[in-house]
């Protein structure tokens, strides 16, 4: 009755999991920057790019990590669409940079 | 916009990449060595944590067990918090730790100052070499637009005034490297590494000197949680089980079991009330003390 529901998760597993997906999402954040970076996007269409890849990754983790019930896996529902989305943008623009101006700059 | 002299050697922006991901791997492995294998705790000490965790696994999962139990359990784990029973060495109870005497306290100090070190000094060094090699020209073009308001900050030591500001110099460089790199690092060394500045940066300005430095006083810990414990409701949760089975399958309207629930809840506050009348005569500390007996 007034057990709510928080508390039927395991903490180790819900760790586990942000873990999960912390990697992905890093992982994502480097390649998409390279790509960013060999296709010579500039300005606006760069952010525009990473915003596209980071749903594409949420749905993907949506879709095959979580089974289509992230309520199984993490708390909050919206945490496989949101979390570390901002935290990877950093290593996005460095590898966006880097491989910018491998290619585009140096060349 | 004029097109700036690029340095002679034209893949000079890979070099801080490079040495800023071989000092993390190197920091990470420093880390290791210092750290070594984690201290054992002594039996007392665990005995000590354990006892606290209980209170709060009482708090939590109370529900699930019938209020003799609830009741029972609670009796036994105030008094012996109110009493000190598993405190590490009962007889000083209130006499504060002094980390400067306490070998374990030094210890975790000491703990401290070498994580502070390996992260403090790479750091300097590499910011220093960056600012004495690479300080005066510009190294690499951001493929974004800023304003012209950043340009003093990211080309800091060149001094051209009408060059495009998505050139930048090295500082600024180096910077995008500190805050990018942890992924690189996650992938090369695994999840829970120690390579990056930054982590153990943010780490330490939430944590403060004061968790790394003193051991906590568990009496004080001890004492909040009797309170919190004597202040926990029961509520078992197979109270009007037969009322929410027959609701869950649709043997009984929705109603009937609120009707129910008023009723009980009405009576639960008469009593209440009463409770309160007998006691309001007490003092306050009095009456904690006769909450306890039963």
């Amino acid at each position: 009755m007034s057990t709510s529901t928080a508390e039927l998760y395991v903490p180790d597993h819900i760790v586990h999991n942000t873990k999960t997906i912390t990697f992905i999402r890093s992982s994502m954040s480097v390649i998409a920057g390279s790509a960013a970076g060999i296709l010579g996007l500039t300005g606006y269409t760069g952010f525009i790019f990473y915003g596209v890849v980071s749903l594409f990754t949420s749905f993907i983790i949506w879709a095959m990590k979580t089974k289509g019930q992230p309520g199984k896996y993490f708390k909050g529902k919206t945490d496989v669409w949101i979390d570390g989305v901002f935290g990877s943008l950093f290593s996005y623009v460095l590898f966006w940079t880097l491989l910018y101006g491998t290619v585009h700059v140096y060349d | 916009m004029s097109q700036p002299a690029l340095a002679e050697s034209q893949a000079l922006y890979l070099d801080p990449v490079f040495v800023m991901v071989l000092v993390g791997i190197l920091r990470h492995q420093i880390t290791l060595l210092l750290s070594g294998s984690p201290k054992k705790p002594t039996c007392k000490a665990i005995r000590e944590t354990k006892a606290l965790q209980r209170g709060v696994i009482l708090r939590t999962y109370g529900n699930n067990v019938p209020p003799s139990a609830f009741s029972s359990r609670k009796t036994i784990l105030t008094q012996a918090y109110e009493r000190g029973v598993y405190l590490k060495n009962p007889g000083q109870a209130n006499t504060p730790v002094n980390p400067m005497t306490d070998p374990q306290g030094m210890e975790m100090m000491m703990e401290g100052m070498k994580k502070n070190m390996a992260m403090i000094i790479p750091q300097t060094i590499i910011m220093g070499w960056i600012n004495f090699f690479f300080s005066g020209f510009v190294l690499i073009k951001l493929p974004f637009p800023l304003t012209v308001r950043f340009k003093t900050m990211l080309q800091r030591g060149v001094e051209t005034p009408d060059m495009d500001v998505t050139w930048v110099s090295s500082l600024s460089w180096y910077f995008l490297n500190l805050f990018g790199l942890r992924p690189v690092y996650t992938l090369l060394l695994g999840e829970d590494n120690s390579a990056d500045g930054m982590r153990d940066m943010a780490a330490m300005s939430t944590m403060g000197m004061t968790q790394t430095g003193q051991p906590q006083d568990f009496n004080k810990l001890f004492q909040t949680e009797k309170e919190n414990l004597q202040l926990t409701p029961h509520e078992w949760e197979l109270d009007e089980i037969e009322n929410r089975l027959l609701v869950k399958y649709g043997k009984r309207v929705e109603s009937i079991k609120e009707v129910k629930k008023e009723e009980s809840i009405k009576v639960k506050k008469e009593e209440g009330s009463e409770k309160e009348k007998e006691s309001g005569l007490e003092g306050r500390g009095k009456r904690r003390k006769g909450q306890k007996r039963d």
